[in-house]
């Protein structure tokens, strides 16, 4: 029985990995830039929250009013340098690297490197869980699952049906033509990072809901936030929502029938297996080559 | 190629190893000596790094790995269970070799493995060694290991000394490594894998045993650089090796120097230490990262190449601006801060934006149409043995059938002109040709061998050279190099010296030889084609595969080419030409086979191929067709 309460709330986490990785994922399929930094924007994101809520005792969900905002803006502005500046693909990896270090190290001198949470006072949600039959799910998780799903499937509506969207698959495919016929790719590729920045901004809201925050937190998304990007096909919306509640199920089951520390490794060597036997991803239809 | 190296690596070494044994004598501080100290730890992992991510150009987020795996061995084998110090070090060597083994052997046999995603693979391996090491407390105990001081000679002074002298060897050797690749074919290999890969693999470089070897390289000096790191930290525990800033100094580090010449690591080693340093002494330690983070970032913008390849466009302002630079500061403030300002000085010197220089103009004097054109005796090449022997070839790409059934022969002497209209399969019955696509079912045979099992390289070495339709020079040699490159990895392999002198003759049958020390950047399209085709001809193959060698030229271009591909033909390869110019391929070739949706449609004489009513519709379609007849 606990397997299955473990696998339930390992999903429901996995909602949570998946948008994370959705801005990740879009970022990298259709502007080719591999952006480091969006850790960095989540991470400036649930310390927003968590300072914001913690000073003035706003609820934790109205300050996405105030860090939505900031880290749409700041998403768009890294898209509009790394256009002006025409950085390729590999050398965009290294780039926000360096962009990751320094956000993570000036949050680190802001609000320093120890672990810090939302105290009950403020966050109403922590402690509160909801009770079905015989499982028990914490709010935070629950909510952080429902705006996970709710953000990709609009996302992936917006990509699917509207005029943008459908520039911006075609600017994806062939960056060239999709210019010949009058895709303005800059303005385009700016709201799109813009977007995801401010996907950074709720992903980072709905970790510090139900989880303590130190800098290196950053560092620890990297891993799972990855697989999830990869598994899922880098740029394929729903791929990455699979691919997110796949890889929280894994990880819950793993803690519960084995151990928690047996967790990364499992994870990290299904994600190798995974990277070398369909690089393209495992929901990836099989194409031509 | 210098061999300043040769004597400069061991010289360096001497003199830094100087400063430890006649410490007292010169009054050298100990301070000092363990700020060298780590600046060495550094120069070996970058310099690990270096040779397979700079040289090849597959970047690695792996480096904690070799240094976890080095520390850990030493640490658990010495320090827990007292094994010999130095036997821990090679025990670390192969454990690295066969890690680097068994992480080259699956990532390189990816056919489609892209540079990300090897740089994705590679940043999980630390964290699941790590997570490894977490799960099994019996490796370290749970908490971590002391890693004690080991036995060492008498004469050698304080553990501190033992330790510099310890890790000064492991970085020279590592250096010295990295410089003696750097002038080898292995070498030369990384470096047409990282400008070029599926080109260098077509000229006969074997690409997959390179990179693993240059994999195992760098596993192996890193994880030694590790283990010497276990006496340094004396505390080995999974977070203090196992840690992201590894990969993070090691990138900024080469990044910084540059990554295409060995001694790039070990200038973005001081430079970074320094700085490091530098901000600690002043007190403002926690800003070390966010400087580092911004270097890194800035330099990605700025200056890709790195310092050492702008220092070498300006080494004596560098150094006349420099040097007294660091004496001022030298004698106001530490010798440090002096060592840092002359160091900042020379990179804002490096660094400062040359004046572009109009490329050198090289368009006259190439195009040579007056020499008179090879007469082809085109009833000669009857009867002659088969070089290539195509039967029932047949390539799927998922569901879509590229080839279907095409039967396909070249004979000594010939050339074969390929046409079809766009989508027959032209260019993939060249690419099966070369060996880069294996046949669906079919066998293809090269003077009598059977293509089927063969690598690219080894179809190469059977004798099959090709162009590329749009030409895929090797970015970072000379013309003379692309050229020698072929020769070297070619069937006959020649060293570099003698594949440079080789390298004229295919230069001057083209036409190019006024230009091979230019570098493909300064080439207009005709030019390079004319690159690629000279390549090509110096891996003196039996058959030469023409993929629209001619495509984008104007019409004394092409009449150019046509001359050069004549003057090839002449000295003895057999060609097949890809051409949409029926004017050129009339003029050329001695047999022409027309494909059409996959399948051979028509084979033989040049005009009754072109008159025959089945090509004139596949080809310029039914109206056409029925205007005619």
């Amino acid at each position: 029985m606990s397997t299955i309460q473990a696998a339930l709330s390992g999903i429901l986490l996995g909602g949570l990995y998946a948008l994370m990785a959705a801005g990740l994922s879009v970022t990298w399929g259709v502007l080719r830039v591999i952006n480091l930094a969006h850790f960095g924007l989540m991470l400036v994101g649930a310390y927003l929250t968590f300072e914001l809520a913690s000073a003035w005792h706003i609820n934790p969900l109205w300050t996405l009013v105030v860090t939505v905002p900031a880290m749409f803006v700041l998403g768009g502005a890294l898209q509009l340098a790394f256009d002006a500046l025409r950085i390729s693909e590999l050398n965009s990896l290294l780039l926000t690297f360096g962009l990751l270090i320094i956000i993570v190290q000036s949050v680190s001198n802001i609000w320093s490197a120890d672990f810090q949470r939302m105290t009950a006072a403020v966050n109403p949600y922590a402690t509160e869980s909801v009770r079905l039959g015989r499982f028990v799910f914490p709010v935070p998780t629950l909510f952080a699952f429902a705006v996970a799903i709710l953000i990709i499937g609009c996302a992936h509506l917006v990509l699917r049906r509207t005029f943008a969207g459908r520039a911006l698959r075609a600017y994806a495919e062939d960056r060239a033509v999709a210019g010949a016929f009058g895709v303005d790719h800059r303005r385009v590729g700016v709201l799109l990072a813009a977007t995801s920045g401010g996907s950074a901004a709720v992903a980072g809201m709905l970790f510090s809901l139900g989880s303590s925050l130190t800098p290196a937190t950053a560092y620890e998304w990297f891993g799972t936030v990855f697989a999830v990007v990869i598994l899922g096909g880098v740029g394929h919306l729903l791929g990455t929502l699979s691919a997110g509640l796949l890889v929280g199920l894994l990880s819950g089951v793993v803690s519960v029938v084995l151990s928690p520390a047996t967790a990364p490794f499992v994870l990290f060597s299904l994600i190798v297996l995974a990277l070398l036997l369909r690089p393209r991803g495992l929901f990836a239809a099989r194409t031509a080559r | 190629m210098t061999r300043r190296g040769l004597i400069g690596i061991p010289l360096a070494v001497a003199l830094l190893a100087a400063l430890s044994l006649y410490r007292e004598t010169i009054g050298f501080p100990l301070f000092y000596l363990g700020l060298l100290t780590t600046m060495l730890f550094w120069v070996t992992q970058a310099t690990s790094w270096n040779i397979l991510s700079g040289y090849s150009g597959y970047f690695s987020f792996g480096q904690a790995a070799y240094v976890g795996v080095g520390a850990y061995t030493t640490a658990v084998l010495f320090g827990r269970h007292g094994v010999n110090f130095y036997l821990t070090i090679l025990v670390a060597a192969a454990l690295c070799a066969v890690l680097g083994l068994a992480m080259g052997a699956l990532a390189f046999r990816l056919r489609a493995l892209r540079g990300e995603i090897f740089a994705l693979l590679t940043l999980a391996v630390p964290f699941i060694l790590a997570a490894l090491a977490r799960i099994n407390p019996a490796i370290d105990g749970g908490q971590g290991i002391i890693v004690s001081i080991p036995e060492y000679p008498e004469g050698i002074g304080l553990f501190q000394d033992y330790l510099y002298l310890a890790t000064l060897l492991v970085a020279g050797a590592a250096v010295f490594a990295a410089y003696a690749i750097r002038q080898s074919r292995f070498g030369w290999a990384l470096s047409a894998i990282h400008d070029a890969e599926d080109v260098a693999e077509g000229l006969g470089v074997a690409t997959f045993r390179y990179k693993l070897q240059a994999l195992v390289a760098s596993a192996v000096i890193g994880g030694v650089g590790g283990s010497i790191f276990a006496l340094q930290i004396g505390f080995v525990a999974v977070d203090s090796v196992f840690q992201l800033t590894v990969p993070l100094f090691v990138i900024v580090m080469s990044v910084l120097g540059g990554r295409t010449h060995w001694i790039g690591p070990v200038i973005g080693v001081v430079f970074v230490v320094l700085v490091q340093d530098r901000l600690t002494a002043s007190g403002l330690g926690r800003w070390q990262l966010i400087a580092l983070g911004a270097i890194l970032a800035a330099l990605v913008v700025v200056a890709p190449d790195g310092i050492y390849a702008r220092l070498k466009a300006r080494p004596l302002l560098a150094a006349a601006v420099a040097v007294p630079i660091t004496a001022v500061v030298w004698l106001v403030a530490q010798p440090l801060d002096g060592m840092l300002a002359g160091l900042l000085a020379a990179t804002a010197i490096a660094l400062w934006p040359a004046r572009r220089r109009p490329p050198p103009s090289v368009d006259r004097g190439v195009v040579d149409t007056d020499r008179s054109p090879i007469r082809v005796d085109k009833s000669s090449s009857d009867g002659e043995e088969a070089v290539v022997e195509c039967r029932g070839v047949t390539k799927y790409f998922g569901g879509v059938r590229a080839l279907e059934g095409v039967d396909f022969t070249i004979r000594e002497g010939e050339i074969v002109g390929l046409v079809g209209p766009n989508g027959s399969g032209k260019t993939t019955l060249v690419s099966l040709l070369a060996g880069s696509l294996r046949p669906t079912r079919g066998t293809i045979r090269i003077a009598g061998q059977d293509l089927a099992h063969l690598p690219a390289h080894r179809v190469a070495h059977a004798g099959v050279a090709r162009t590329y339709q749009i030409p895929r020079p090797f970015a970072s040699m000379t013309v003379r190099d692309n050229v020698a490159m072929a020769v070297m990895f070619g069937r006959s392999p020649l060293p570099l010296a003698a594949a440079r002198r080789e390298a004229q003759r295919p230069l001057d049958v083209v036409g190019l030889g006024a230009l091979a020390d230019a570098y493909p950047s300064a080439l207009n399209l005709h030019q390079r084609q004319l690159l690629e085709m000279a390549r090509a001809l110096a891996a003196d193959p039996k058959v030469l595969l023409l993929d629209e060698a001619l495509a984008g030229l104007n019409p004394a271009e092409i009449d150019n080419a046509v001359q050069v591909v004549r003057r090839v033909h002449a000295s003895g390869v057999s060609i097949v030409i890809v051409e949409h110019l029926l004017r050129v391929v009339k003029a050329l070739a001695t047999r022409i086979v027309v494909l059409d949706q996959g399948s051979c449609l028509a084979d033989g004489d040049p005009t009754e191929v072109l008159a025959d009513p089945a090509v004139v519709r596949a080809y310029l379609g039914r109206r056409a067709h029925a205007r005619d007849s």
